[in-house]
């Protein structure tokens, strides 16, 4: 093989070598994921969380209190590689698209289950939070990850009220 | 009021598009535009540069009469031989020395050539020298060093054009797409200026002895080992091997004849350094 040649596997072969196990593991921790957070929606589907601001009338609140559930998600390599290509040309960044879903949804079942510990029957005035944690890399101008926050007022309710 | 458990549905929030389609899709895209522009750009080239006026490369590029090393001496003599036989020759050439065990020499604008004191050492005979300046000799008639040039520019145009300087995967593969065009047009100058140089080393000694003595070498040295493989399509420059066949047939084809008598090279060099 001559220099070229070698010099043109090294270059490719790093990077290709480092997606195809991005994207292998990426996508086994996806769908593991997926599978965990449907479940738990399943379990939680009971504890109704809601967006109204005010309480409803015939709800009858005994305690009430903030409820909190926050992850941080940062993309793996194969997802930031397709999201680059996709900048050149613009549309939906779609391998982004999976990865914001599964922490929407963590950060709700989390803020689920924060409110179920802490004896809350429901949670109102549910609001979702997004802030992006900077990098040391690049003056922080590029991204380290993610985090999003879910968060709502945890009731209290007396019994057969809801 | 009731509450109803409804859970979120699957895949509002997500495109049902497999990761992997998406990725040949852009990858495949990328790929293609800048094969496209980069191809696009060289032709342009190759139709402008045989418009620039030599004197005018000389004026842009040329060096000021310097005066030739010692050890440049008999390559610079061998040069201005074997321009002889290139009637049109604009240039005034000149011969440097570069300190690199490599044996290569290289085609600057304006005439400069240089050659690496690897290369003065490895010579055997002045034939087999011959062919590489003679080669050399070739870029400045296809004016490729000027090609050379203007696709290192165009290069970097389409590169830097596409606006991917942040893009960190994306760069990657453009760049090397880009790199791996320009590298064909290239293979098909270095063949192109093989074909010129063995009809100067012919018109000058009358036969091809010891000719392709520096391709065997470095045939036997740094190739063959691993096989043809992808080798032919990655490098800048065709296989030694393919380039010795090819040359072999074009001195059939003309009646050149490939035995005769080999001319010494003077090693003032040695003499000097060594000593």
């Amino acid at each position: 093989m001559d220099p070229a040649a070698f010099e043109a596997a090294i270059q490719l072969g790093g990077p290709l070598l480092l997606l195809t196990v991005a994207y292998i593991t990426g996508r086994f921790i996806e769908k593991r994921h997926y599978r965990d957070i449907r479940r738990r929606e399943v379990r939680w589907s009971r504890l109704p969380a809601v967006t109204f601001r005010q309480v409803p009338k015939a709800w009858e609140v005994e305690e009430c209190g903030l409820v909190t559930g926050s992850v941080v998600i940062s993309i793996d390599h194969f997802k930031r590689f397709v999201a680059s290509l996709r900048m050149i040309v613009g549309g939906r960044v779609k391998s982004y698209e999976s990865l914001l879903d599964r922490a929407r949804r963590e950060a709700l079942l989390r803020m689920k289950k924060d409110a179920i510990d802490a004896g809350y029957g429901a949670v109102v005035n549910v609001r979702l939070e997004t802030s992006r944690l900077a990098s040391a890399r690049r003056k922080g101008q590029s991204t380290a990850g993610v985090e999003v926050m879910a968060f709502g007022t945890g009731l209290k309710l007396r019994r057969s009220s809801v | 009021m009731k509450f109803d458990p409804a859970l979120p549905a699957d895949g509002v929030n997500v495109t049902p598009t497999h990761p992997l389609s998406e990725l040949g899709l852009l990858l495949g895209g990328l790929v293609a535009l800048v094969v496209l522009l980069v191809a696009g750009l060289s032709l342009a080239i190759d139709q402008l540069v045989p418009r620039i006026d030599p004197a005018l490369e000389a004026r842009l590029f040329g060096s000021e009469a310097e005066e030739v090393e010692a050890r440049a001496a008999p390559a610079q003599a061998l040069v201005e031989r074997l321009a002889v036989h290139w009637p049109e020759n604009p240039y005034a050439f000149h011969v440097e020395v570069l300190d690199a065990a490599t044996p290569n020499a290289l085609a600057f604008p304006g005439g400069r050539i240089l050659v690496t004191s690897g290369l003065l050492e490895q010579t055997k005979s002045e034939n087999e020298l011959a062919l590489v300046l003679g080669h050399e000799i070739g870029h400045y008639a296809h004016r490729d060093h000027l090609r050379g040039l203007g696709r290192g520019v165009a290069l970097a145009l389409v590169l830097g054009g596409l606006g991917l300087a942040d893009e960190g995967g994306a760069a990657g593969v453009a760049a090397l797409a880009a790199d791996l065009t320009q590298r064909g047009f290239s293979r098909e100058q270095e063949r192109d200026a093989d074909r010129f140089g063995l009809a100067l080393v012919q018109a000058e000694y009358g036969h091809l002895a010891g000719a392709f003595d520096f391709f065997e070498k470095i045939a036997h040295e740094g190739e063959g080992r691993f096989g043809h493989g992808l080798a032919p399509y990655l490098s800048t420059h065709p296989l030694s091997t393919d380039r010795i066949a090819a040359l072999r047939a074009l001195a059939r084809a003309r009646g050149w004849p490939l035995v005769g008598p080999l001319s010494p090279l003077a090693h003032p060099a040695k003499g000097g350094s060594d000593g």
